[in-house]
């Protein structure tokens, strides 16, 4: 037998509370008879003591029992029919690596699922799901209970945020395309309501966590060498803390910062002035439940210089932009585009033409053609009036609009997903966009050639658009799960995992899926490397105090439910309704014998 | 205005009774009870020699013809009688109301006296509480008096304690003439309280009739079951108690011993007694279990 809330079960505790008014002496009832000569004088237990000798009436064991069963229907106790055919879904998100008393709920998670498949006796048939980074059957083909079992222990926890499915659906819809006679989840989300296929067992209680929720490192200007470092931190507490941020260098410690946090609350630390590494690691000096988020990783842009590759009819329009400083650029024609190795370019500029399909690198589109994969051309325009523009943004600062005034432009309509950061009353003249990390930027006028202080509010946003390709772009690193984008075409390039792990590229592949641990994953092509970080970023999963529930749906309605579970609690309940009208009988008894004592009550002594 | 149970019918019956004394009485008119005076009534009672001038009517002419001596018949007289009758009138018999136990008792006290009024006796009331709480009604006489003594018995009401002897010898320090006692009481008291209330009476040379009268509540007490402290209505004394089956089985056995015990003393002292308990018919009581124990003719 088992209970599905054998919370419930600690309302036993309370039961000896039962025996309070049976221990509590009240204060006698006094009577008048006519002489006491014929009553015998009996022990008295009256004393001064206010707990009386326990008497315990027969209503007292029946009022026992009643309670006794109650709780017991509460803990909803369930005959569990013995099931052949079961699947085990192992929760392998990032929380599931917090600690719970020297152990991750990983472990915990194991560990019951042992217990269960113990249960199952050897006719049993096992298939263990995890749950990130999607919902996979990690079994060939179905096990043995034994066989499962050994199967957990090559699972691992990865540092990926759960999925956002409602599994208490897609399991439940599992069950059915699967015949499950019953399905476990082994999760550390709390579950509401109930079913009979679906077990949710939740592991973990709620911890208080810090994390760093943001890190950053970038150049603070295209023309500055000098780095910053941004690190945020967010408490995941109700109380105040106070933590030491650490900056590392290639592993060296750089510098460290204080920093108090309210509780629930996010700050944000700033470090400048420390040399160049090839990647940066943020650490907190906290003893939480989740290390997985007290670390985080950075590349810095790997070199000092932006270099360009310019693909333009026009190729001295397009080279004027040498002038600017930290900048190298190589000039090809459209024709010649698919012909050049691009690789080692931060940046390629179309000018006066577009790519046949998204490029893999940070891109800018000056004028494009009608055939581009970005915007919808709208007609010509001249003079450029500007309507409206995105203020705050990196490519609009220090731009006065009342001076900014291209002298043709050509509006367009994105039909791409972005921002339009500069529009005219005819349609956008500056679009942004940024896929898997990587930033393209449309322009509906043309900012060519580089003038300097000749035309200054173009060479503003010039100068802008190149730091926001230089500084922003991939200073973050990517997320867990999201894919690097890499921008080789090399054979025998190779990644290596933070784990050490070597996964060899696939040749013509633009992008590296497997991240799905935290750390620096080095590209290796040829003699050259090339660092990427990939952090584990989701708030929602390092909030260890808050999980999000799993509901479940009451099962009543599925045709081809297959009930494995016999609910006791009616009969229980039942038997408690019967005892409590047996109750309901004796005490009116006792009740009418006491009304019909017609003599005198002594109301105080 | 007569209490309920005394309707025409009962009034009726009762003018057919008459007590029944066992000892002669000293009446002060003629009546129906024998007296230790000679008179001339027809009840032989001896032979005296005649003298002179004696009636000549009452020589015993079969004497003179057998011994040749004049011998005078001589006769008892007949005279009234003077019942007294006790009624208990002590907290107890309130218990556990007094239309449940005195007034009962009062019902049994005034249909005695309509007996005796109706045979145009003497008859007076005595209401027995502790020291000069105790009131005696004078002599009735003739059934119009019967108005009189309800009257009387409504005027009294229960309460305080009583000590029988000392209470009987109250009233019994102005009693002049001999007669019958009547005693209605619960006798809830140690046996030797009552025997020494009785013993006076017999020493008074009355002619004795205990009726014990006591309420349901107290043949069965209706207690529920548990603990409870019990107070004496008289003496307001608190006793703890544990009440369940055996404390019943306990009261009842004890009930029947003191209850046996009264009879017994009774029967040894030529008392008559009877049991009332009072959920019974009055009439009932009175035209069936009174007769059978003697105490009418």
């Amino acid at each position: 037998m088992e209970f599905l809330s054998p919370s419930a079960l600690y309302g036993f505790l309370a039961l000896p509370l039962l025996l309070l008014p049976y221990l509590i002496r009240r204060k006698p009832q006094r009577l008048v008879f006519s002489s006491l000569l014929l009553f015998a004088p009996q022990a008295s237990g009256a004393t001064a003591r206010p707990w009386r000798r326990l008497r315990l009436p027969p209503i007292f064991f029946i009022q026992l029992l009643l309670l006794a069963l109650l709780i017991f229907a509460l803990g909803e106790p369930v005959f569990s029919v013995r099931v052949s055919n079961v699947a085990v879904v192992m929760d392998n998100s990032a929380s599931m690596q917090a600690l719970e008393q020297g152990t991750t709920r990983f472990a915990l998670a194991q560990e019951r699922a042992r217990t269960l498949l113990a249960d199952l006796g050897a006719t049993g048939r096992v298939d263990i799901y995890v749950t990130v980074p999607r919902l996979t059957n990690v079994t060939k083909e179905t096990l043995t209970p034994l066989e499962a079992a050994s199967m957990l222990t090559s699972l691992e926890p990865f540092d990926l945020p759960d999925v956002s499915v409602d599994y208490g659906i897609v399991l439940k819809e599992l069950a059915q395309d699967l015949n499950y006679e019953r399905i476990y989840f082994l999760t550390d989300r709390p579950a509401h309501g109930q079913s009979g296929v679906l077990w949710i067992l939740t592991l973990g209680q709620a911890q208080e966590n810090l994390a760093i929720t943001s890190f950053r490192v970038r150049r603070s200007s295209l023309t500055n060498s000098q780095l910053e470092a941004l690190v945020s931190v967010t408490n995941f507490t109700s109380q105040d803390q106070k933590t030491k941020v650490l900056l590392r260098g290639r592993g060296a410690l750089l510098a460290t910062k204080e920093l108090t946090l309210g509780g629930g609350q996010s700050d944000t630390v700033s470090f400048q002035g420390f040399a160049e590494h090839p990647y940066f690691e943020a650490e907190i000096d906290a003893r939480d439940a989740l290390a997985l988020d007290n670390r985080r990783f950075a590349v810095p842009s790997h070199t000092r210089t932006l270099k360009i590759l310019g693909i333009s009819p026009r190729p001295e329009a397009v080279a004027s932009l040498r002038r600017v400083a930290g900048v190298s650029i190589d000039v090809i024609s459209p024709r010649d585009y698919g012909n050049v190795d691009r690789s080692g370019y931060g940046l390629e500029i179309f000018h006066l033409s577009a790519p046949p399909t998204l490029p893999g690198a940070p891109a800018l589109l000056v004028l494009p053609p009608e055939t581009n994969p970005f915007v919808e051309l709208e007609r010509p325009m001249s003079p450029v009036g500007v309507s409206h523009w995105r203020a705050g943004h990196p490519l609009t600062r220090y731009l006065n609009f009342a001076l900014f005034r291209p002298r043709w432009a050509r509006p367009f309509k994105p039909k791409f997903p972005g921002e339009t950061l500069i529009e005219s009353p005819e349609g956008g003249l500056v679009f942004a966009a940024e896929r898997y990390g990587v930033r393209y930027l449309v322009l509906g006028f043309d900012p060519f050639p580089y003038l300097g202080k000749e035309n200054l509010p173009i060479s503003i946003f010039t100068l802008n658009f190149l730091d926001w390709f230089i500084g922003e772009s991939g200073a973050e690193g990517n997320g867990t799960g999201e894919p690097i984008s890499v921008r080789t075409s090399e054979p025998g390039a190779v990644m290596v995992t933070p784990k050490g792990e070597q996964q060899p590229l696939r040749p013509g592949s633009n992008s590296f899926a497997n991240t799905f641990f935290q750390g620096i994953y080095q590209l290796s092509h040829g003699k050259a490397k090339e660092l990427f970080a990939v952090n584990f970023y989701d708030t929602a999963e390092s909030n260890l105090r808050e999980r999000a529930p799993i509901t479940l749906r009451d099962e009543d309605n599925t045709n081809n439910r297959i009930s494995t579970l016999l609910f006791l609690w009616p009969y229980l309940l039942s038997l408690s309704l019967l005892l409590f009208v047996i109750e309901w009988f004796l005490i009116p008894r006792v009740m009418r014998s006491r009304q019909t004592v017609r003599f005198r009550k002594i109301e105080a002594v | 205005m007569l209490p309920e149970p005394f309707t025409p019918q009962f009034l009726t019956q009762l003018e057919t009774l008459r007590l029944r004394t066992k000892k002669e009485t000293l009446g002060s008119h003629p009546g129906s009870y024998s007296s230790p005076r000679r008179g001339t009534s027809l009840e032989f009672a001896d032979y005296r020699r005649y003298s002179p001038g004696d009636d000549l009517r009452y020589l015993d002419w079969g004497i003179y013809a057998r011994s040749d001596r004049l011998y005078i018949k001589v006769f008892r007289e007949e005279v009234d009688l003077f019942a007294y009758i006790f009624i208990d009138a002590s907290a107890s018999m309130a218990f556990p109301s007094p239309g449940e136990k005195f007034q009962p008792a009062s019902h049994i006290a005034l249909a005695l006296a309509y007996v005796v009024l109706a045979n145009h006796d003497h008859v007076k009331l005595h209401f027995l509480q502790s020291g000069s709480s105790s009131v005696a009604s004078p002599f009735y006489r003739g059934r119009r008096r019967m108005v009189d003594c309800v009257d009387f018995g409504a005027a009294a009401a229960p309460g305080g304690p009583l000590e029988l002897g000392p209470s009987l010898g109250e009233h019994l320090k102005r009693l002049r003439r001999p007669g019958k006692a009547i005693l209605i009481s619960d006798f809830l008291m140690p046996a030797p309280s009552y025997q020494q209330g009785l013993n006076l009476l017999r020493a008074f040379n009355l002619d004795i009739a205990a009726i014990q009268v006591l309420s349901r509540a107290e043949v069965e007490p209706p207690f529920a079951t548990g603990a409870f402290n019990l107070v004496d209505s008289e003496s307001n004394a608190e006793l703890r108690l544990q009440w369940d089956a055996a404390a019943r089985q306990g009261y009842h056995v004890k009930l029947a011993q003191h209850n046996s015990e009264i009879r017994s003393f009774c029967h040894q002292s030529g008392i008559h007694y009877s049991l009332y308990v009072t959920d019974r018919d009055l009439s009932d009581f009175v035209f069936a279990t009174l007769p059978a124990i003697g105490l009418f003719k």
